[in-house]
């Protein structure tokens, strides 16, 4: 009745038991793996434009235009970030890797926008709840670029200038 | 007392009350509105807050009806549901909807209303509404969105009933409706930010606040401003230890709704860079102040004792109506009675007095003289100090400046032998001193006030302090343990209780203060009845 609180009893008798000899030697079931590794590689030697390996970094994956890269500031027309700082990106940001400073815009049909945009790749989890959160499409991560390594951690720090010039390099044609 | 029945409930309210309060009472929440507010006049234009009353043809609007008995009211159905998502349509058919643009995104009636009736898709396209000013500053501190606007009146009321300076008004008719400052007039009183504060939407926003932060990352804190004697209870509003806006905070009894604009710039200071952030000494009179250590500051001060005559150097304190009650009677307790220190009081003179007016504003620029006064400490005269002015006395000033108290204070001061001088912000008096300990500001630290009428209010710590600057309390218990008087007490809460039971005028403030603040007369005398 009722439930064991101390988890399953303790096993008796070893993990072998209840094998036949000539089964606890495995040598059967060594020799079905050989074969199987030698048939994969025969096949490979023969059939080598088959193989799913990929010569990264001299050939690139070919990711599709869903591939969430590196982040890029789109502009108006006038080349001035199309960013109006509501910080919609940086309130979803799981990560809390996007800080934005705004401040008030002397043009007239512009109320507002970004002193600075800060986001810190290094925080970020590339999620892209940032681009689905923007209301005004300033935010992309349509670059292709998902190579992003750099030997110190300032490279990871980018700011507007940065993301503004971010192009879509990294998409395959 | 009227019996009614509010969403099929019984209630019981006082004859005459106001029906938009008791729905609230009954629903645990605000009917929806705007134009409501209870420290202004009904003016009923926002058709919000529209009830179903058994009996009446038609719905009502319960800010401008009052409880009677056998009243039965329904303030969620169908009827009234429908009723406000027509009036909110209607609201909204012009409104821009520029929420990521606006600062008052996230703390906005009509945003708050459309997103829980799902009035997601505007009825009017952007290039049919009416166009109107945006972006136009009507004051020093405040920004007017006329689109945005819902002509709730509740600035022009403002403006009208509480200031009565009559900035403010609705021009034009119909659909062109717009508030708008009168021709020639800026809204420019020092309770001008109050009309940001009541405006329900993002038509008039803060100067000074605008754009600096998103209102969701703000925590708040309760404060007790520090401009003026009224003691005005505000809410800090602060994120990542930088404080971004302070708010009224309601209390019926002080400031009601309202708080100055003076009152609500001052958080400035708590990031000026004249902040005292480290100790300082200066080896001799002349000579540049260098920063130093709090430890390397206070062997100094005992040098500085030992090199004034050891034993028969005397100690004089002057205190400040800036410091808190703790501190005053920390300092009081330990630095003169324990240690010997002559105390020379405090000093409410030159520019600590300005003008005031009648709606809050004190013309005693200071937190706590009613405090200090409490606590027994007078005041003094320059005269004093210049008499008391000697090469063998170390004088300790916590707090405050003495300049702006008295404009010959320096010349006192160069007099003494040694000046130490306690405080948060460089002035006149940290300039001539020759050891300065730095502390926490208001919003850095706890403690309280007792205002112009004697009600003790205290205020939490909302952020940390900068660099090394320490608690006020705490500098003040080193003191007494490097002069051989350790107190006994440890924390702003076992002085508290010190102070309670030592003395008379503060023994109300055991049983604490509560969010309200403590009118300590009264207390004490309902304290002598029950005896």
């Amino acid at each position: 009745m009722g439930y064991s609180v101390h988890g399953p009893k303790a096993r008796t008798g070893g993990q072998g038991q209840g094998l036949l000899p000539k089964e606890s030697l495995y040598l059967i079931e060594i020799c079905k793996g050989l074969f199987i590794t030698m048939r994969h590689l025969v096949r490979n030697v023969f059939h080598m434009g088959d193989m799913p390996t990929l010569q990264y970094p001299d050939e690139k994956p070919d990711y599709g235009p869903w591939l969430r890269g590196r982040h890029r500031l789109m502009k108006r027309e006038d080349g001035s970030p199309r960013c109006v700082a509501c910080q919609m990106c940086s309130t979803i940001c799981p990560a809390d890797c996007i800080s934005i400073m705004a401040m008030d815009d002397d043009r007239p049909d512009v109320e507002k926008s970004p002193e600075t945009f800060d986001i810190d790749l290094l925080r970020c989890v590339y999620c892209g709840l940032c681009v689905e959160a923007c209301p005004c499409d300033a935010i992309r991560m349509d670059t292709g670029i998902f190579e992003i390594a750099a030997d110190n951690r300032a490279a990871f720090q980018v700011d507007m200038d940065f993301l503004l010039n971010n192009t879509t390099d990294g998409v395959k044609s | 007392m009227a019996k009614m029945t509010i969403d099929g409930k019984e209630h019981e309210f006082e004859d005459g009350m106001n029906l938009f309060e008791a729905c609230a009472v009954a629903r645990g929440e605000n009917l929806p509105h705007f134009c409501y507010h209870p420290g202004l006049s009904i003016a009923g234009v926002c058709r919000m807050c529209q009830v179903e009353v058994e009996g009446m043809p038609k719905l009502m609007i319960a800010c401008n009806s009052q409880v009677k008995d056998g009243m039965v009211v329904h303030t969620r159905n169908e009827r009234v549901d429908g009723a406000v998502r027509q009036i909110l349509n209607f609201h909204l058919l012009h409104h821009p909807v520029d929420c990521p643009v606006c600062d008052q995104a996230g703390e906005c009636s009509l945003q708050d209303f459309y997103m829980a009736n799902g009035l997601y898709e505007a009825d009017v396209d952007i290039e049919d509404k009416i166009a109107k000013g945006k972006v136009k500053p009507i004051g020093e501190m405040v920004m007017l969105d006329a689109e945005r606007c819902v002509l709730c009146a509740r600035c022009t009321r403002f403006t009208t009933e509480i200031t009565q300076t009559h900035e403010m008004g609705i021009f034009n008719r119909g659909d062109h409706s717009e508030i708008d400052v009168a021709p020639g007039k800026t809204l420019d009183n020092n309770y001008s930010l109050n009309t940001v504060d009541i405006c329900p939407v993002g038509a008039l926003t803060s100067r000074d606040f605008r754009f600096r932060r998103r209102v969701w990352w703000l925590s708040e804190t309760d404060g007790i401003c520090h401009g003026c004697a009224t003691g005005c209870n505000m809410s800090i509003h602060h994120s990542e230890g930088i404080v971004y806006r302070t708010k009224p905070r309601d209390n019926m009894d002080v400031n009601r709704y309202w708080m100055c604009d003076h009152g609500r710039t001052l958080y400035h200071e708590i990031a000026e860079s004249d902040r005292l952030t480290q100790p300082s000494v200066r080896k001799a009179r002349g000579e540049l102040a260098q920063t130093a250590s709090w430890d390397h500051a206070y062997r100094s001060i005992e040098a500085a004792g030992k090199a004034l005559g050891g034993d028969d150097a005397a100690l004089m304190i002057i205190l400040s109506p800036h410091a808190t009650v703790e501190e005053l009677y920390a300092a009081k307790s330990v630095l003169s009675d324990s240690v010997g220190g002559a105390l020379l009081g405090y000093r409410l003179r030159g520019s600590e007095i300005g003008e005031g007016d009648e709606l809050l504003f004190d013309a005693d620029r200071t937190p706590n003289a009613a405090g200090a006064k409490k606590l027994g400490l007078a005041e003094y005269d320059a005269k004093q100090l210049e008499a008391a002015a000697n090469e063998k006395t170390m004088l300790l000033v916590v707090g405050g400046d003495l300049a702006l108290a008295a404009p010959d204070a320096g010349a006192a001061l160069s007099k003494f032998g040694c000046v130490v001088y306690l405080g948060w912000q460089e002035n006149s008096t940290s300039m001539l001193a020759d050891i300065v300990l730095p502390t926490s500001h208001y919003a850095e630290r706890e403690g309280t006030f007792v205002n112009r009428e004697g009600r003790a209010q205290t205020f939490a710590a909302a952020i940390d302090a900068p660099g090394e600057a320490r608690d006020p309390l705490r500098v003040i218990r080193e003191l007494g343990a490097l002069f051989g008087h350790e107190p006994t007490w440890d924390g702003i809460e076992a002085v508290r209780s010190e102070l309670c039971a030592r003395e008379g005028a503060f023994a109300a403030m055991a049983q604490g203060v509560g969010p309200l603040g403590l009118a300590l007369d009264a207390a004490a005398e309902s304290e002598v009845e029950r005896a």
